[in-house]
């Protein structure tokens, strides 16, 4: 009789834990209303704050599943025309006109992205821009000190051997980040220029990190002395008071678009719509605009100020025509 | 196994083995739903790799992969990485699992039981917690990193090979030191005693007769360690500092460039060592037992002398200090707003709901597939031990392969086979737990058959007599026999369910998402305190799952 106990223990486990689970879905005032699935390219923690801010305004719960940007749009790739998840909410400029291409987005015309221009949204609705950002060094002022390191002003100075081992950059073939800067340097000094930039860089890189984030983590924890990542990721960490100083290189640097959309055929289309909309509203934006240097509507101040100066004339389409060959180039010469 | 007399032989006596397989038709069913389950979710996807390493379901058959594979160096350089660092860290895992099972099973002090409980606690993390945790002690800037420069100058970094091998070394530890920890308890002392009276010294019995009697079991130990460190692909991501390792690559060819044909190539390296292991431990290392496993075991024990005490206690002493170490970063880590710079307590860290939720799901789903591993393995194991099984030793043969098979080549056959027509189930539980139940069920086997062994025929040919059907003594006397086996099966793979990565990686979903792939999400974006914190819940679970299993085992004095 004993011996039946243990089973008994088991099934008991597994009630206990099936009906946590209804329970708490039941009790969740959040997912209410109905779920949706949403991929990701932001960082886990920007993320978070960002669903709660829809979650606690329409009501929707949301399950998020963080992918790099390449990594997303692999996936997305593999998954069409069934995808995964009912939208994307944060991705490249590029990768969305690469999806708009493959036809994997589905149209809305949203009303509440009438303030934000033109230029920053896709006229059929198919994506929407709701911020952008731009490549920014972090360098961690304490190493520098310490290993008695010049501060660097420019791309081109990241190339002197004093930094030899001491920069961390991301990945491009995983990181959305660093393909921007790899393209920024193409549009910045032409093609086979950026090339040569690209193998002396590769010299003085310590690590190839895989996510965009990591070279700002790594280097306010004094791991690397410079990191080559993008703007919030360092002013959030400046912010916490880490030792670290956001430098834009005077050549000035790429910036991208940062978009939302609705995959094709999905089957909460109304709960993604109500998404979009409260993303491009003035509550939606002012949310973003805690965590973003810019959002897209213009009335909206976000984190930086002046920075416009710095931007180049950076070519998303162009980014997107030739990703596929840069980044079939760039594993062969550094992978 | 060689098929025991089956139990129902004299009553019916077909003369084909087909025959007496359909005599129960009850079990010959079960049998055939198995043998189709074992076929789809561990040969499908392993054959479909192979199939797409060579560009099939692409177009035509062609050899460029391959020749890719070649051409690039850094693939090669990826699979003699792999496995070199497979080597030393088996090499350094059997040493400190010989030291500290000496020391456990031939002491009895508080000592020896906590050098016991440490040693297995890598089983509850996953496996590149060790990485982190390495991170934060040695990393360029880590806690005895800076402190050493202080001291010395110059500066050195964990990242590349070596921080591979030191984290795989911790985290499959365990599993070696499991096998050979069992080997020298279950071991007759006389022959040691013997070589003592003899004149032999410690040192020497050891040497001569210890080892070599436990040959069988490190050897196994070996293997395993090997095979698993071979598959590792999340260490390498997270400490490899760039340095390229065979499965790491596979997975970043999927989810980077969604290069399957490429990817599967890595994969067909990585099996072929793993498969050639698995045949030579199933063939050629047939306990070779020299009759030494006696009824009472470690009873009687030699006593360690002095010299070897003091040897085998250091090490065993400084190597769970430095696990224990391990531990106390994660936990520190969780709980202070950044290690090492800003040491603030905080709980900030354990408010990420996308983290509870991914726990929860990991919890259902290591459960259940725990169950079910467990459950089927114990099944198949009666059937196979009792049963005459047309075709027995082939799906025996495939069933304790899906152990061997690297957990990167499983995933990516099953994203092969299960995203598409027939089988849409990518994005769903479903997947997951029968990713995880097919790779385990192994182990519910293994488990099952070795107690088959132990159980004469003669409780079930005596039900029999007395009338009861054959369903009737399965459930009445076997069922019973099999709760310690079945329990020991559920608690192991519900742990490596837990921690598992490699495979189910390729098979979540935002609404699917598992805690330790979320976990080695947020180390890749370098935010140690959510990893710490979120690992460390994880630990939290798992062992006081064990406890109350443990607790149950005490109330009811089932051993487990």
């Amino acid at each position: 009789m004993k011996k039946y106990l243990l089973l008994f223990v088991f099934l008991t486990i597994g009630l206990i834990l099936t009906a946590c689970g209804d329970s708490e879905d039941a009790t969740e005032a959040n997912g209410a209303k109905g779920e949706i699935d949403v991929y990701t390219h932001n960082d886990s923690e920007e993320m978070q704050d960002l669903v709660k801010g829809l979650e606690d305004e329409t009501g929707i719960g949301v399950n998020v599943l963080r992918l790099s940007s390449g990594e997303g749009w692999s996936r997305m790739n593999s998954e069409a025309p069934d995808f995964g998840a009912d939208m994307q909410w944060g991705m490249l400029h590029s990768i969305a006109l690469k999806a708009e291409n493959e036809d994997y987005l589905e149209p809305y015309d949203s009303p509440t992205w009438e303030d934000v221009p033109d230029e920053f949204k896709d006229e059929d609705g198919k994506w929407y821009g709701w911020s952008y950002w731009f490549n920014l060094l972090a360098i961690n002022t304490d190493i520098l000190e310490e290993k008695g390191l010049d501060k660097p002003e420019s791309w081109e100075d990241l190339l002197d051997p004093q930094y030899k081992g001491e920069i961390v950059l991301p990945d491009p073939g995983t990181s959305g980040t660093s393909y921007l800067f790899v393209s920024t340097i193409m549009q910045i000094m032409g093609e086979d220029e950026g090339w040569d930039y690209l193998e002396k860089l590769d010299e003085n890189v310590g690590q190839y990190a895989k996510s965009g984030d990591a070279p700002a983590q790594m280097t306010a924890q004094g791991e690397y002395a410079i990191g080559i990542t993008w703007d919030q990721a360092v002013y959030n960490r400046v912010d916490e008071g880490y030792p670290l100083e956001a430098v834009i290189p005077n050549e000035g640097v790429g910036y991208d678009l940062d978009v939302v959309w609705m995959f094709k055929d999905t089957k909460n289309k109304e709960l993604v719509e109500e998404a979009i909309d409260y993303i491009g509203s003035e509550e939606g934006m002012k949310k973003s605009a805690e965590h973003r240097s810019m959002v897209t509507n213009p009335n909206i101040e976000g984190t930086a100020e002046e920075i416009e100066d710095y931007l180049i004339d950076y070519d998303a389409v162009w980014a997107e025509e030739n990703r596929d060959r840069i980044m079939k180039e760039w594993r062969e010469n550094f992978s | 196994m060689d098929a025991t007399q089956p139990v129902n032989n004299r009553l019916k006596s077909s003369s084909t083995i087909w025959g007496r397989f359909w005599a129960e038709p009850w079990f010959a069913i079960a049998t055939i739903i198995l043998a189709v389950a074992i076929i789809v979710f561990i040969v499908a996807p392993v054959f479909a790799v192979l199939l797409k390493s060579f560009g099939i379901g692409t177009g035509q058959l062609t050899l460029d992969y391959y020749k890719q594979f070649f051409q690039a160096s850094y693939y090669w350089d990826a699979l003699l990485n792999s496995i070199l660092s497979a080597v030393i860290s088996t090499v350094i895992v059997l040493f400190l699992s010989i030291n500290i099972a000496l020391y456990v099973t031939r002491s009895k002090s508080f000592l020896s039981k906590s050098f016991q409980g440490i040693a297995l606690l890598p089983l509850v993390a996953p496996p590149f917690i060790f990485s982190l945790a390495l991170i934060i002690l040695f990393g360029r800037s880590g806690i005895v990193t800076d402190y050493v420069s202080q001291l010395f100058g110059g500066q050195f970094s964990i990242y590349g090979f070596w921080g591979v091998v030191l984290a795989q070394i911790i985290g499959y530890f365990p599993i070696g030191y499991m096998l050979v920890e069992s080997t020298m308890r279950n071991m007759n002392a006389d022959l040691e005693y013997a070589a003592q009276d003899l004149g032999a010294n410690q040192w020497r019995t050891i040497g001569g007769i210890t080892l070599p009697l436990a040959k069988s079991g490190i050897i196994k130990a070996g293997l395993l360690v090997f095979v698993m460190a071979l598959a590792d692909f999340s260490n390498p991501l997270i400490i490899g500092g760039g340095t390229r390792f065979l499965a790491s690559e596979a997975y970043l060819l999927v989810v980077g460039q969604h290069n399957l044909e490429l990817a599967a190539v890595l994969g067909v390296f990585l099996i072929i060592p793993s498969l050639l292991i698995f045949i030579f431990q199933t063939y050629f290392l047939k306990d070779s037992s020299v009759g030494t496993i006696s009824g009472e075991s470690g009873s009687h024990s030699v006593p360690l002398s002095k010299s070897v005490k003091s040897f085998v206690g250091t090490i065993s002493g400084l190597f769970t200090a430095f696990i224990l170490l391990m531990f106390v970063m994660v936990v520190l880590g969780a709980f202070v707003k950044i290690i090492g710079i800003n040491n603030t307590f905080t709980l900030e860290h354990f408010n990420n709901r996308t983290g509870w939720d991914s726990l929860y799901t990991s919890l259902i789903v290591s459960f259940i597939s725990a169950l079910l591993a467990a459950g089927i393995g114990i099944l198949q194991g009666f059937l196979f031990a009792r049963k005459p099984i047309p075709g027995k030793k082939l799906l025996e043969f495939l069933t304790l392969f899906g152990l061997a098979v690297p957990g990167t080549v499983m995933g990516i056959g099953y994203v092969l086979i299960f995203n598409g027509p027939p089988f849409f189930l990518t994005g769903t539980v479903m997947i997951l737990v029968l990713n995880m139940t097919f790779r385990k069920i192994g182990v519910g086997l293994e488990a099952a058959i070795s107690k088959m062994h132990q159980i004469d025929t003669s409780m079930e040919e005596a039900s029999n007599d007395l009338g009861a059907g054959p369903y009737k003594t399965f459930w009445k006397v076997i069922v019973p026999l099999m709760v310690p086996p079945f329990t020991a099966g559920f608690i192991y793979a519900f742990m490596t369910a837990m921690v598992s990565i490699s495979s189910v990686v390729f098979l979540i979903s935002p609404n699917t998402n598992l805690v330790a792939i979320y976990i080695l999400n947020l180390a890749e974006q370098a935010k140690i305190g959510l990893a710490s914190a979120m690992s460390f819940i994880m630990i939290v679970i798992v062992l006081a799952c064990l406890a109350l299993l443990k607790f149950v085992e005490k109330k009811t004095g089932i051993r487990i």
